[in-house]
């Protein structure tokens, strides 16, 4: 009854705003405005970046809104450049590795920090902050040398490590927080049907944190795709290359031209996969969510 | 009491590992002396390369560029590695930024990193990496070489009294104007900016980075400034005549004779202004030439290339680019080094490198050559651009020197400050790096 | 219940042989990150600590000595010696960039996660575009921007009715610079913020809709709150990285007119005028005073930081 009553107003309000009448709530005009709004503010400067990409030559000093003579001239040669092919590959081994790794060290972290007992919690949360305070520039050199030293000089895998390092920070605090947010019972009923603290992570907590899982790999993997400094000191050969550097190459006919179509070409190209994965891991947010909701 | 335990293990690793960097810190003095402050710099005791080892000279050698944008370098290679059985070069680019390549040339000389053999270094670089004794003292070779190449050239690879490198290839900016509202090219800068004024304006690079120092000192030098004293110990930058040159810039900009914007503009976007059609004159680099008689843009047959005009009551100048070979020191072949170096400036590659990749030669025969002559509709241009060109301030403290001519310099063509308050702060930024220890 | 009741006081189960005791497991969960941080960030901060305590010599190879006094001769320049215009500019500059940018992205990005949290057809989609600007290079979109905001070759003039060259004046381009941010990260708070949304259970809501309780309230007294620690996590890391700026004004102005932040300026000491000393002063200030404003957002929200690691 008071069900009936209270949804009265609600769906007057939202007749009123739509203009129909029925039982379903229509999505009201001024949500399709905040969502045009955000489409044309995020994808601006993108199409901005499509459309220098598809000019060639004269064009390019031009300031057209659409390609006077569109072509796909920059997007083929940039494939037949075999050193931005090998780029990309390199990229998508670096981010993948870092992005699993991320998860895998970072949830085992954040459930310690989380829900175990243990000492020292306060100082880890600070140091582990403390990291993501440093300015870049100051880490590059000095693991120039040391990598060097080592071994792992021009290497994937002398990508991988600080790329995880520095993954960890953020990956902690957001899986910390969602992993707080997880109602201890669940986990207790397990570790009293006989679970270990290892196996009540694994099979309880781990699914039903499933979206901010979803969040930290996305952000992840991003931040590895697109970073720049650390791939530009470590790495100095093609088999090692990640796609910013090899952009960062691209080369016009002398040292002072800025070939503007092959690197908005190339920039798009690479936004590709950024979306492609978000798209996909929408899904998994989802589905994680309805899968094991969270249920008090 | 748990996070007491904790700090105090931090705290000790932290110290056992400041104690390792104690020892392997680098503040140990080789070379030079041990004296705590010398307030000159002093190359003493840096090594001099072997003419000698050229001969029969053999084994791996790594070229450290930018990227090869014009193909000429590894073109060049492969030949050269053709010619010469025994000894192999390699290329190893970096980005096509100049701050980039400088930044991984540096990281491997303070790393004592022998991966470099050869560097392609700026022209305003190899006076810093001279005083780091980063690279080899080539005065003997370059002394048996002097009179082939344009004497501005040497003045790049010149620092205390020594020769460090080989130019090699080199540039100097035009005054590019349009044929069809100008009839001949104005012969004073004065000029310029009056027929300017009086069409559609100038452009160049405003905006405060390297080549600012560049069109900067292009009409300072013309005029009869100094940056440094003779010696390189004292900023003179704050004098009448850089004044003069200043405030004329500034009031190109008030007048609305320099492009709006300019102020942010670099080589690219100058060159796009230029290309778009809106302006009547620009100054840039030989590169803009070739892309702007392409088919599309506003300007193709259109415009031509003229040196630098007199700036009234003074004289000519203009600014040199281009690039040297400098060995490194920590190179384990600086023979085949040598003999590479050698062979990229003999005339058959400079012309090469001139007749089919457009980048300027340093030998001055070659701008003789009737092939290129018939090539290059500019090259006498070029030339006489060349001639009349002048090196930057050569300094180790080079960088910091530009930033005080580029930061104020900006800062008085945006308005905010007046010609003779720029400049005395520039000598004043500038006087404190010189006297940098 | 006992069992029950026995975990819940803290105490070890005497029920459990299997399985490795806890505080031990939570060593060796911890371990892996602390390794890593350890050998990649670690070393680097105190090799960069025992660079600032010195001068070395632009001049002379190898040559260096003890910064005086007392080896913090660089830290007393940047403060208040020689080089404290330039030092007390950027940390000004750096402060009113992130201040302004947080408080822009934290709000856009709220507006964002709301909307993308509504039902509607599309909404998967919706969210990929939301992430374009986060997905492409800093280094790309800025350049495009400094091309939209070109005085001739742009368009934000023709469209704005105005004349300004937006890069080459002050406060412009600071402004520019913090659009451009905020455009970028928007989306980041918006993605943080959503899967915070997503963890709130509708029953509350339907419970308030039944209460009475208007949008406004449900906001106000539901969301908001439970919404604080996903809030708090993105406003941190947001906070931190934008006093780290350093990509975007490298190439929207190469830190021109008052555009100058910290990691700009102790890179262009470390790295284009080789002064390492002073350089590496410059980056581990600019480290203290992140620290410091990372351990005042930890104090003035208290609770929550600490609630997380609580049992």
């Amino acid at each position: 009854m008071e069900a009936a009553s209270v949804s009265q107003p609600t769906q007057a309000k939202r007749r009123k705003k739509s203009g129909a009448v029925g039982s379903e709530p229509r999505t009201p005009w001024w949500l399709w405005l905040a969502v045009a709004a955000i489409v044309i503010f995020c994808l601006l400067p993108f199409y901005w970046l499509i459309n220098i990409s598809l000019k060639t030559g004269a064009d390019l000093s031009g300031s057209d809104i659409v390609p006077p003579s569109p072509s796909f001239d920059n997007y083929t040669s940039i494939f037949e450049n075999a050193n931005f092919t090998k780029a990309l590959r390199n990229s998508a081994i670096v981010s993948l590795v870092t992005t699993l790794l991320g998860i895998v060290v970072g949830s085992f972290a954040a459930y310690a920090l989380a829900r175990l007992q243990m000492r020292g919690k306060g100082i880890l949360l600070a140091i582990v902050l403390s990291i993501t305070t440093f300015p870049q520039i100051a880490i590059a050199a000095p693991l120039f040398r040391l990598w060097a030293d080592v071994g792992i000089y021009d290497t994937l895998i002398g990508l991988v490590i600080p790329y995880l390092t520095f993954a960890l920070p953020l990956s902690i605090y957001i899986l910390v927080s969602f992993f707080r947010e997880i109602p201890k019972d669940l986990e207790e009923a397990a570790l009293v049907d006989g679970a270990t603290h290892f196996e009540a992570f694994r099979k309880v907590v781990v699914p039903l944190a499933a979206p901010g899982l979803a969040t930290t790999a996305i952000l992840t993997f991003i931040a590895a795709w697109n970073e720049f400094l650390l791939a530009t000191t470590l790495t100095s050969s093609p088999s090692a290359r990640t796609t910013p550097v090899a952009i960062s190459q691209f080369t016009g006919s002398s040292q002072f031209e800025v070939p503007l179509g092959t690197q908005s070409a190339a920039s798009v190209v690479i936004s590709i996969p950024l979306i492609i994965l978000v798209l996909l891991f929408q899904k998994r947010i989802v589905a994680g969510l309805t899968a094991g909701a969270v249920k008090g | 009491m748990r996070v007491n335990r904790h700090v105090a293990v931090f705290l000790g690793c932290a110290a056992l590992m400041g104690g390792l960097v104690a020892g392997c810190g680098d503040d140990d003095d080789d070379g030079g002396g041990g004296a705590a402050s010398e307030e000159t710099g002093t190359t003493e005791g840096a090594k001099v390369i072997d003419v000698a080892s050229m001969d029969n000279a053999k084994g791996e050698v790594t070229f450290c560029l930018g990227k090869d944008t014009s193909g000429d370098k590894t073109a060049l290679a492969k030949q050269f590695n053709e010619e010469n059985p025994g000894i192999t070069v390699k290329l190893l680019e970096f980005s096509t930024s100049a701050d980039e390549q400088r930044a991984q040339f540096v990281q491997r000389q303070e790393a004592k990193s022998g991966e470099c053999d050869v560097f392609y270094s700026d022209v305003i670089w190899t006076a810093e990496f001279a005083s780091q004794k980063w690279i080899f003292d080539m005065t003997p070779y370059v002394k048996q070489r002097e009179a082939e190449v344009i004497p501005a050239t040497l003045e790049t690879v010149n620092y205390d009294g020594k020769f460090w490198g080989m130019p090699q290839q080199t540039d100097a900016a035009f005054l590019y104007y349009r044929t069809d509202q100008v009839k001949e090219p104005p012969g004073t800068w004065q000029e310029a900016y009056q027929i300017a004024g009086e069409n559609d304006g100038i452009v160049y690079q405003g905006a405060p980075y390297e080549g600012l120092t560049c069109d900067f000192l292009e009409l300072a030098y013309a005029a009869g400034g100094e940056v440094l004293n003779e010696d390189g110990t004292q900023a003179v930058i704050d004098s009448p005549e850089n004044v003069k040159a200043l405030q004329f810039m500034v009031d190109g900009v008030k007048n609305g004779v320099a492009a709006r914007g300019v102020t942010t503009y670099m080589e690219e976007e100058s060159r796009r202004y230029w290309e778009s059609g809106k302006a009547t004159f620009m100054r840039n680099w030989p590169y803009a030439y070739a892309l702007g008689q392409k088919k599309g843009t506003a300007v193709a047959g259109k415009f031509d290339v003229a040196p630098f005009p007199e700036f009234e009551g003074a004289g000519k100048a203009a600014i040199l680019g281009g690039h040297n070979y400098v060995i490194s020191v920590f190179s384990d072949n600086p023979g085949a080094s040598l003999k590479y170096t050698d062979w990229m400036t003999q005339k058959e590659s400079q012309k090469e490198m001139f007749l089919n990749y457009s980048l300027a030669p340093v030998l001055t025969e070659v701008y003789e050559d009737p092939d290129i002559k018939k090539k290059y509709p500019f090259a006498e241009q070029l030339q006489e651009s060349v001639a009349q060109a002048r090196a930057r301030p050569v300094s180790p403290v080079y960088p910091q020197i530009s930033q005080a001519i580029y930061k104020n310099v900006n800062e008085a063509l945006a308005g905010r400050t007046s010609p003779e308050e720029a400049l005395k702060t520039a000598q004043s930024e500038m006087q404190s790096a010189l006297e940098t220890f | 219940m006992s069992d029950t009741a026995t975990l819940r006081a803290g105490t070890p189960q005497k029920r459990r042989s299997r399985g490795i005791p806890e505080r031990r497991l939570a060593v060796y969960m911890v371990a892996p990150s602390v390794a890593l941080i350890a050998l990649v960030a670690l070393w680097p901060i105190i090799y960069a600590i025992w660079l600032s305590l010195h001068e070395y010599s632009l001049r002379q190879a190898g040559l260096s000595r003890w910064a005086e006094p007392a080896g913090l001769g660089n830290y007393t320049d940047a403060l208040w010696g020689d080089e404290s215009a330039d030092f007390w500019s950027a940390t000004r500059v750096t402060f009113i960039f992130t201040i302004a940018s947080v408080i822009l992205e934290t709000i856009i990005g709220l507006a964002m996660a709301l909307a993308m949290h509504s039902a509607f057809k599309g909404q998967g989609l919706l969210r990929t575009v939301v992430l374009v600007p986060w997905a492409v290079l800093t280094v790309v979109t800025a350049i495009m921007w400094r091309t939209i905001f070109d005085p001739n070759l742009g368009f934000v003039n023709s469209l704005l009715g105005t004349n300004t060259v937006w890069l080459g004046e002050e406060p412009q381009a600071l402004m520019v610079m913090i659009f451009a941010d905020v455009w970028k990260t928007a989306p980041f708070m918006a993605l943080l913020l959503l899967a915070g949304l997503q963890v709130i259970p509708g029953e509350i809501y339907e419970a308030a809709k039944v209460d009475g309780a208007n949008m406004w309230q449900r906001f106000r007294k539901i969301t908001l709150p439970l919404l604080m620690p996903a809030l708090l996590v993105a406003l941190i890391f947001r906070t931190l990285d934008a006093l780290r700026a350093f990509d975007l004004p490298k190439v929207l102005t190469n830190g021109a007119n008052d555009t100058t932040t910290l990691s700009l300026l102790a890179q262009r000491t470390f790295q284009e005028n080789r002064l390492y000393g002073e350089g590496s002063a410059l980056s581990i200030l600019t480290f203290i005073i992140v620290m410091i404003v990372s351990f005042g957002y930890i104090r003035l929200v208290g609770g929550n930081i600490r609630g997380m690691t609580e049992e």
